[in-house]
């Protein structure tokens, strides 16, 4: 299935603004950061604490709504998902 | 005079607005929190289009290394209270706004106060902590919410609508880690402009207002985009599980 990523702000100095997956059925918010970590050099550091652990300016968005709410890195993908990455800006 | 817009003034964004539209301008009343970068670019150009009534709250003072950024200031205000210098700026624009400059932290104890007799609140703050107290007081007082926001070169903004769009919580549910970071005076002029933006929009009743959707403003790449973003139906701060137990007032 394929899922459109869309990376903002920051995570762009790291990776691409925008990709497609092509993504097994099955797949999580956790596989597919493995798998653009994984092509990225610097992009897992830059989201990641610890293993498993995303850091506290990192905000995913599945059609829209934030997965902090849904199921973590465990939501699961579906065919056509657009997930966004991003790191909300916080000064003024 | 507050409520007689000065037409000769505003000629050229009457065509746009109306009569009708200025008039309202004229008898809205504003709430912009924190006259920082962001909170200088959104008072100058509603004070300008003739906005009637701001109240601008920030509790600092002037210092040289906001004048890269926060244009309402001069060399000659460094150590006096922004929202005084801000006034004397906006006065010094136009004697028909009436400025309410209130030098005060934002916080659980002094929102209400501050945003009650308000239509509008503009987010000029700096840090997430100052925004969800503002969030959940829009919630509770049904007040509108300009969200902005910069870093960098990139920004955001979006427009909550009290128990019709998500709020600040569904968007970004935990405080991002505070830091000094990089701000450059041009990115605070986008963002606040955009706010600005919404603001008119939202006064007049012109065009579409950005609800339900983030714009993400790329200053490096000169790019914005806007996601659609939906509400979180249990969400702590306006969640109807958090109304009803009534546990979402000023978490953060």
């Amino acid at each position: 299935m394929k899922v459109s990523v869309k990376a903002f702000a920051t995570f762009r100095e790291v990776m691409d603004m925008q990709l497609v997956l092509d993504v097994p059925e099955g797949s999580t918010i956790r596989t597919l950061l493995a798998e653009i970590t994984g092509r990225y050099g610097g992009l897992g550091e830059l989201m990641f604490s610890a293993p498993g652990t995303l850091r506290d300016f990192v905000n995913i968005l599945k059609n829209g709504r934030n997965v902090h709410f849904l199921a973590g890195l465990d939501t699961p993908l579906d065919d056509g998902d657009v997930i966004a990455l991003f790191p909300p800006a916080a000064g003024g | 005079m507050v409520g007689q817009p000065k037409n000769e003034r505003f000629l050229r964004q009457i065509p746009l607005i109306g009569e009708d539209g200025q008039e309202k301008l004229a008898n809205a009343r504003v709430l912009i929190a924190g006259a920082g970068g962001l909170g200088s670019a959104i008072v100058t150009y509603l004070a300008a289009a003739g906005v009637g009534y701001i109240r601008i709250v920030d509790e600092d003072t002037v210092e040289d290394s906001n004048l890269n950024r926060q244009i309402l200031y001069h060399e000659q205000d460094i150590g006096t209270c922004k929202v005084e210098a801000a006034k004397k700026t906006i006065r010094a624009l136009s004697h028909d706004v009436e400025v309410d400059a209130i030098c005060r932290h934002i916080d659980e104890t002094t929102v209400r106060e501050l945003v009650r007799g308000t239509d509008l609140i503009l987010d000029g703050m700096d840090n997430f902590a100052a925004r969800y107290v503002l969030n959940s007081a829009s919630l509770d007082e049904k007040i509108p919410f300009i969200h902005g926001a910069v870093n960098g070169f990139y920004g955001q903004v979006t427009m909550i609508l009290p128990g019709i769009t998500p709020c600040l919580r569904c968007i970004v549910p935990t405080p991002p880690t505070w830091e000094k970071n990089p701000i450059i005076g041009v990115t605070c002029g986008v963002i606040g402009c955009i706010e600005a933006t919404e603001a008119f929009k939202y006064l007049t009743g012109t065009g579409e207002i950005l609800k339900n959707r983030l714009l993400l403003w790329d200053g490096l790449r000169g790019e914005a985009e806007s996601l659609q973003i939906m509400r979180y139906p249990d969400c702590i701060d306006c969640g109807s599980s958090a109304i009803e137990q009534d546990v979402r007032r000023f978490r953060v």
